[in-house]
Parts: C-alpha cells; structure tokens; sequence
C-alpha cells in the first residue's frame, strides 16, 4: 500500500493551500480542510495517513481533533503546525500521538522531510506487523467453531502423524512440555508446567554455527527445521511468545527463533486452573487474543475453539470435524472463563500503566537490598521464566581441533557474574542490584523497549524460589505500598512543616502604625494567607524579623475586633526597634497565639475590677474591649488606669471614650500631674482605695509593671477579695513560646504555656514569683 | 612438539583418573594426537619426570606429600587439579574435625604408630594451581575441556554459577519438592545436575560458588525439616574445608 494521502487542516487559506500546493508538487495526494469540524468529517470517511494540523482553530481545536481521531482513527499520524507553541500545548499534542511539531511560518522542506520521515518508519511498522504473524497472512478476525472431544482427539492424532507434537504431560507432580506420542499422553487441565513451552522455540541450549578450521576458519549456521505443534499451551504463555516474537524477529531477526517459529503451530488452551502463585490477570495475560492458530476452551460438553490464523482453520477443517458455535457455546465460554479468572490468589494492588513509573521512582528504594538478602543467587527464577531470553555464548573444539561449534544456553541476570567484565569488574555486583535489574526488567525495561510487560503472570518463578523471594507481583505490591507509606509520611512531613511546625512563623504584613507615645506604637496585623488569629484575651505572639530575631508581643486587640490584630509595643530592644522601623505593608513573621490568656469563661456574671498601670495597659485593653462588646456577660466592670504622667497616657482617645462610657466606672490617675491635668493624681493604689465593691462576687484583674504588684495586693487585699479572685498577667522572657526553652520558667512552671495569667493562689505557691 | 601430559595421585579413591581414562575409542585417538602421556599409573607402567601439563589426583594428607607436590609444581608448566580431594580437599577434610592421633587410631587401630598424617588441604592451599577440574568424580568432558582449552591456550570456561542453573535446563522437578534436601543451590555447577536427574540430589561435590549466599541455604535446609547437625553434615561431606575458608 503507497502512504502519501495527507490531510492539511489549518484555517488560514493562504497557509493551508501553499502546503497543498508544495506537497502536490512531491506527488502527494492532498485535502484540505479549513476547521476542525470539517476535518472530523472527512477523517471519517476516508482514509489518511497523515494529518498536518494547526493547533489553532476556530470552533472544535487542534488537540479535540487530534483526540477524536485518534479514536476513529488509530493508525492516521498528525503533524502539528503552531505559531503559538507553548509547552503544555506541544506536550499534550504528542501524549494525544502527534508525531512531531513545527513551528509557523514553516519552511515547506522541513514538512516535507518530517512526512517523509515518518512515511518510512509507517513503513518498517508495516513490515514488522507481517512479520510478527510468520508465514500466515494476518487473519481477518477471530472466529468461533465449535468441537467435540473426539474431535479434538483426531485433531491432535492427526498433528502426530504430520509433525512433532509437544504438550503438557504429567511428572513428577508436576507438569513438563514434552513430546507426546499418544493424545491420552497429554493432560490439558493443567496448572503450570515447570519450564515454558517456549523451551521449544528457544532452548536452553543449542548451537548457532559449526566451524571448521582446517583450511581457515569456516563457519555453517545451524537452524532446527523441524516441523512442530505446540498444544495445550495457556494465554500467558502465548503473551509471553508474543513478546519473544518481538524480541527476536523484528530487530535484528535471529535464524534460530525464527526457523522454529515459522515451523510451529501453536494450539492454546485457556487455563481454568491456575496455579497457586499465579497472578495473569494482573497482567492482562489470562487471556489470549492473537499469537495463536488455535485456541481451546474446555466448555464441558466439548470445546469452544477460537481459529487465529489461516492454518489453523486448516487443519481444524482437516481433523476436527468443527461445525459453527452456538450462542449458548459462546455464553458458556465467557462463564468458564471468568470464572477461572476468579480463581486466581495473587493481584496486582496498583493498576498496571502505573507499573512504569513506580518502577522508575523507586529505583533507590532500600527494598531491593533488603528483600535479596535471602538470594542465593541460583537463577531459577529466570530459568523457568517465559519471558527471560538472555543467554551466554560459548565455543566448543573438538578434541581433534578442527571442528567444532558455537553454542548458546540460557543465562539470567541474578547470576553473579552476568554482569562481570574479564578485567574482574563485576557491574552488577550486589544481590540488590540484581533483584533489581530482574524486576526493572520485568516491569519497567521491556515495557518500554518492546511494549508490552515482561511479566505475564504465571508464577513460576514464585513456585520455584527456594528463598521464596522471587515474585514480580510481590515485588511490584511491596513497592507500591511502601511507596505509598512513604507518600504518607511525606505528606506528614509536609503536613508539619505548613501546619504544626512550631518554629515556623506564618507571614503577615503590616497594615496600619499609629504612634501611641514617644516610644509606643500600635500596628495592625493581618495574615497573608487571610487566616484569623484566633487568639484569646490575654495571650501573646512571637513576632519575627528575619536575621533580627524574635520577640514575645502581647496581643492588645480583642478577638471580637475583626480581621487584624493589634499588637501595642514599646521600643526597646532590637526586635521592637526593627518593628518601629516597618512600613506599612511590610511582612513579619508571626508564631502563636501562645498562652492560656485571660479566663473570659469564668469571668462570666462576675463584677471586675480591671486594673492597668502604665503599659499594662496593653495587654489589658484585649480584655476590656473584649469585656465591651459583651458588656451583658458581666455585672459592674469598674476600671483603673494609671500612668506615670499625662505625657506617658497611651490609647488616649480610647481612655476618654471609656471615660463617657455609661456602662462601665472609670477612673484614671497620674503619678506626676502637668499644669494641664484636671483629673486624679497620685499611684495607682490610692483610686483601688476609692473603690467599694461586693468581695464575693468580684473578679480583679490586674496588669502592670512588677513593682506595681506588691502595692497593689495590698490594697486588694484591703478590699477582702479572696486570693483566686485576684488575677495578673506576668511578664518573663518567653523565648520560644511553646514550653521548651525555659527561659519563662517560675519554678517548674513555664509562663508562656501555663500563664502569662495566673490568680493570686496560684502564684502564692511559686517561690520564685516575687510578689 | 606435542604436551607431555602427566597424572599424580595423593589421598584419594583414583576414581577421578579412571573418569579420564572413560573415554570412547575415538576419542582417545584424538587425545593421545593431540598430547603425549607420559605418566599415567592406572594407565601404563612407563613413567617420566619430564612432563609439561600435571594433573593432581588428591589432597594433602601426608607431610610427604607437601615435598612431592612442590616438585611437581616445579616441574609442571601447567598444574591441574583433578577432583573433589584435589580442589576442596574432599571427604579427606572430615577427619580435620578431631585430633590427628584420634583420626589415625580409627583408621589403623593398632597400627596407628607406623603412619603419620596432618590435616587435610586441597592442593591450592601448598601450590600454585592453574586449573581446576571439579567433581567427584569428574565428568570427562570436562576433563578433555580443560585439555583442549589449554591446547587453544584459553582459559577453560567453568560456571560459577549454582547447580539449579542445570538443573532448570534440564527440566528436572526441584529436590526440595520431592521431599529432600539439595546443596545445589550453593554448588558449583558443570555437572548438568547429574545426580538429580538420576533422581538423587546434590551432595556439593563441584565445592561452593564464589560467593556463596551459605546463610539462606541454611534456613531453607532447616525449613525443609533439617536440624542444624543435619544441616552442618550435609556441608561437611564435601566442603569441610571449603566451608570454613
């Protein structure tokens, strides 16, 4: 058949008719379409070879096209023509087959050359596809005849008399491929025979040239010519033949395979017994559909064959005396079989296309070293596969040193030396490495080289495994799981790298600075990634500034006050130095919230008595606007403020609203008044003094400088408040934030988990809280 | 001129200069064109010392021995160990396992003192060996595969693999299915399995392969219902040297 109709889609006239005209002028047979659409349509009733197609088009796209051909139309090749081409464009067009692309405006040479290139690789295609059913036009489709047992006993009686036939007997407790004389010789429900009946097609030992070197070295080829039937022979091992047809009579045909091949009938039988090992379906092996003249199902009542090829009709007509399958025939041959499929003990976890690339990520997995610990390195796993064919080639002299013959016999890449070079280097010198190399072989390097898997399924080598080692489909589950674990602690890992490492600070940027004093500022903070702080009254975050370092920050704001979160801080060290130095918008590092923070639950329906000095205030005012905005929680909420001077008042306008503020008693001092200071003047006690409360119910919460403290238990005490009634908020240097540093420790209690807040009662008991 | 081809014998049964003489009428017409044989005892009563190619029939059991042997070694081109006494020293090795004395008494019984022996040592462990020819007794094919390879001045091909290479070759259905124990899974093969394919199993004959993996034969000879005496006993037949190098 000549290769030259082309389809040119491209919806530009002037693009589309210079390649028509150029490829007409070079004898090719050309259409043109101008859209997708129009192309789908013709694609489908006629046939192209090639498709040169613009990715860009109005309407149905160049890779829609290229996907709804594919279907309709597996064996049409596209080249693709863009003046866009982006990656993923390029990449999905060829996942879709398009064979190459071009980039417009496109120099006619170039297209030609690339159809010309790939007319001739259609071409070995097309001879390879001849050569892989030898000597037998490729059969139309595969048609069902029907047999009785007689007729299959005259079938392979007559085999006997006009070829040598091999089929599975029975030895031993086990089953062999031999040749057999008499068709009650033979038993077809078989499980698994101990060699492949490939043994027969590629022996584990014969010679490939004679030689003689009396006169010069001369050298003869040595083919077996003899006429041969294999019977009796399951799906996997026709997939596993299929596969040695590829490997020996498409590339480099070899003599000695192919003589036999073309010299042998093969006769399946479907297996309705696997063996205990056996994992076929799995691997899509259980079933036959090609590499076979004639395939039996034992349906009971007789046989179901299945005819693959011309000869086998033949000699089905010669001997069997078949006549057409009935319906029921054909219902019962799917029933036996799935319910065959059924038995079968091993499965594959993993889809098999996974196979590749698991295989490929796993190349370092400890697994292999782990699991060919047991090796023994006896190769007889790969000398009972029906898909290994590495051999070793040796010479022979006769003892008269004329004669003499080149011979090759099965070899396996676990044996130690296979790999091993005559200088002593030995590339594959670990048990591990060769596990490996037999599994990658299996399921990963075959696939790629010959497309098929080069595991079929049958277990043989599990069977034969003394260190029980040996199967692929074990291999191939351990992998896969343990990638699959290893995926899970990855994703741990990751998990706790993002959400739970407690060292790693999420971002958030600034959104607003107000000055509050000569060194105080107050900022707003927002994270990034838009999450909420979810913070308590009370409690504080570590701040960071990369290459500065971190700080402990009490949160000012209540968690009832919205998105941001304010955070009051005086400048002070490095950390709150670099923080007053930040612009709004610029990013911080923000850890926590950390800390127990204010008891707002056991506050509930108490009176308060709210008692800030100095920047006490900060960490108090989260706790009053808290307080605030659920105002009908609490009974009376009585608050003190003091300051050293009017200069030194923070949250100003906040203090006079609070001051106005009907639902709540306010009052304020200042250690040392100004000339414009009207209100109370003196230390913070002496308003606590003024204050009448119910000690029962009364909850007082007190945040300020450490000096303050003393002072002001005193006066509470004064009061009668009962020592758990009185709260404070306790300043140390909270490194870490998470309880393991120890720098905030009071004793054995670690103030950034177990405080900042603590009652009275509870400090009481810590020697260190100097109060 | 053609090589002079000489055999010795030191402790053993002689059987393996029997297997080289197991040849068919045509095949001893090629040998004897191809090299001269020039000492030969189970063969001929003509002797010489001048000989290039030596093969060694035995261990070294004797302090005699070790003087004989070197001047072999020094004479010979080409020295060959010939069997299992002479590669891996064999059954001889068992007696290695008690004293000197003990292992003379039981042979000799009252005679003892008229004899002296020292432990057992396969011939590479006092001289230089060129090539082996493993087995016991030898196949002779592989013995003519050495002379012949030597003819062509090649280094004889001698698998380094296991037995269970041959033994899948031949298609024989595995000992360990049959309800016995095999060391072919850690011996040398060459001999195309030919003891399980007469329905017996491998008793370790051809020695260890080069790295033999000596632990899993182990387990697997316990799970197939050996005990570790029984398991130590299976090695010790042939390879109570081979073992303990």
């Amino acid at each position: 058949m000549t290769i030259n109709k082309i389809l040119v889609v491209d919806d530009e006239a002037i693009v589309r008719e210079s390649i028509r005209d150029w490829l007409k002028l070079s004898d090719f047979d050309v259409s043109t379409a101008e859209s997708g659409e129009e192309a789908l349509e013709m694609i489908g009733k006629e046939d192209y070879n090639i498709m040169v197609l613009d990715l860009r088009l109005p309407g149905e796209s160049g890779l829609s096209v290229l996907a709804k051909a594919k279907e309709t139309k597996p064996g049409l090749k596209s080249i693709i023509i863009t003046a866009y081409p982006t990656e993923d464009a390029v990449a999905e067009a060829k996942e879709l087959g398009a064979i190459d692309y071009l980039i417009k405006p496109l120099a006619p040479e170039d297209l030609e050359k690339l159809i010309r290139d790939t007319i001739t690789s259609m071409d070995q295609a097309e001879v390879a596809e001849d050569r892989k059913a030898p000597g037998e036009q490729p059969f139309p489709a595969l048609k069902l005849y029907s047999i009785t047992g007689s007729g299959l006993k005259s079938l392979i009686e007559g085999l006997i008399r006009e070829r040598e036939v091999i089929g599975p007997m029975a030895r031993q407790g086990k089953f062999i491929f031999e040749k057999i004389s008499r068709f009650e010789d033979m038993v077809l429900d078989y499980d698994v025979s101990l060699l492949p009946p490939s043994k027969f097609l590629f022996p584990a030992k014969e010679t490939l040239l004679k030689f003689n070197v009396e006169r010069g070295p001369q050298f003869q080829p040595v083919v077996d010519t003899q006429q041969r039937a294999l019977v009796g022979i399951h799906p996997d091992d026709i997939n596993a033949i299929e596969l040695l047809d590829d490997v020996f009579m498409k590339i480099n045909p070899d003599p000695n395979y192919i003589t036999r091949r073309l010299n042998t009938l093969i006769i399946g039988v479907d297996c309705l017994h696997p063996a205990s090992e056996a994992f076929a379906p799995s691997m899509g092996t259980n079933i036959a559909d090609s590499g076979f003249d004639l395939l039996l199902t034992d349906i009971g009542i007789g046989f179901v064959v299945t005819v693959g090829t011309k000869k086998g009709l033949e000699i089905l007509n010669k001997y069997a005396a078949p006549r057409e399958v009935t319906g029921e025939e054909i219902a019962r041959q799917k029933e036996v079989r799935d319910e065959a499929a059924l038995r079968y003990r091993h499965t594959l976890e993993i889809p098999k296309e996974r196979l590749l690339k698991l295989l490929q990520d796993n190349y370092e997995n400890p697994y292999w070293e782990f699991r060919a610990r047991t090796c023994l390195s006896c190769g007889s796993c790969v000398m009972v596969c029906p898909t290994c064919f590495c051999f070793d080639v040796q010479d022979e002299m006769e003892l008269n040193m004329i004669e003499g013959e080149r011979y090759r016999n099965w070899d396996g890449c676990v044996l130690i030396d296979f790999a091993k070079v005559a200088s002593g280097e030995n590339f594959r010198h670990t048990k591990g490495s060769r596990f490996r190399h037999r599994i990658l072989r299996k399921g990963k390097y075959i696939l790629e080289k010959y497309g098929r898997v080069g595991c079929v399924g049958c277990g043989r080598c599990a069977t034969e495994c003394l260190a029980k080692i040996a199967s692929p489909v074990e291999a191939f589950n351990a992998i896969a799981e343990s990638e699959r674990v290893r995926e899970e602690a990855r994703q741990i890992v990751h998990e706790a790298e993002l959400k739970h490492n407690i060292y790693l600070p999420h971002l958030a940027s600034l959104v607003r600075v107000r000055d509050l004093g000569q060194k105080e500022k107050v900022f707003d903070f927002k994270f990034i990634d838009g999450r909420a702080l979810g913070h308590k009254p009370g409690q504080f975050v570590e701040v960071s500034i990369p290459g500065i370092g971190e700080s402990p920050i009490s949160i000012s704001s209540s968690p009832t006050r919205g998105e941001t979160f304010q955070l009051a801080i005086r400048n002070v060290g490095s950390v709150t130095n670099a923080l007053h130095n930040l612009k709004e918008g610029q990013l911080v590092g923000i850890r926590g919230p950390f800390g127990n923070g204010f008891p707002v639950d056991k506050l509930d329906g108490k009176d308060l008595l709210l008692i800030a000095g100095g920047i006490g205030l900060f960490p108090l005012r989260s706790l009053i606007q808290y307080v605030l905005d659920k105002r009908e929680r609490y009974g009376r909420v009585i608050l003190l403020a003091g300051s050293r001077s009017p200069a030194e008042r923070m949250f100003v306008e906040e203090l006079d609203e609070w001051n106005r503020n009907p639902s709540i008693e306010f009052m304020e001092t200042v250690d040392k008044a100004d000339e414009k200071w009207t209100s109370n003047v003196g230390v913070i006690t002496t308003l606590i003094s003024r204050v009448r409360v119910e000690t029962k119910n009364t909850v007082a919460v007190v945040v300020g400088p450490p000096v303050m403290y003393r002072f002001v238990i005193n006066e509470l005490k004064k009061t009668g408040l009962a020592d758990e009634h009185i709260i404070f908020s306790l300043e140390r240097r909270m490194k870490c934030g998470v309880g393991k540093c120890g720098h905030c420790q009071i004793n054995g209690v670690y103030v950034c988990q177990e405080g900042p807040v603590f009652t009275l009662e509870q400090l009481r008991g810590l020697r260190e809280a100097v109060l | 001129m053609k090589p002079r081809v000489a055999f010795f014998d030191f402790a053993s049964c002689e059987g393996c200069q029997l297997e080289a003489l197991n040849l068919s009428p045509e095949e001893l017409t090629d040998l004897v064109a191809a090299v001269d044989i020039v000492n030969f005892r189970e063969a001929m009563s003509e002797r010489s010392d001048e000989y290039d190619i030596a093969f060694i029939e035995g261990s070294i059991t004797r302090q005699a021995d070790i003087a004989r042997i070197e001047q072999i070694r020094k004479q010979a081109k080409t020295l060959i160990a010939l069997g299992a006494c002479a590669v891996i020293g064999g059954v001889n090795c068992l007696k290695n396992d008690m004293p000197m004395e003990e292992a003379l008494h039981i042979v000799y019984g009252e005679s003892a003192g008229f004899y002296d022996t020292i432990p057992t040592r396969p011939v590479d462990e006092v001289v230089h060996v060129d090539y082996y020819v493993r087995g016991c007794p030898p196949l002779t094919s592989e013995i003519l595969k050495v002379i012949k390879a030597i003819l062509l001045e090649k280094k004889p091909e001698i698998p380094n693999y296991p037995v269970c290479v041959e033994c899948k070759w031949s298609g024989n259905v595995c000992v360990f299915e049959r309800a016995m124990t095999c060391l072919g899974p850690v011996t040398r093969a060459g001999c195309g399995a030919i003891c399980i394919k007469a329905g017996r199993f491998c008793w370790g004959c051809r020695g260890l392969v080069d790295e033999p993996n000596l632990d899993s034969e182990k387990e697997i000879l316990q799970k197939h219902g050996l005990s570790v005496g029984q398991v130590l006993q299976k090695f010790q037949i042939y390879n109570t040297c081979g073992v303990k190098k």
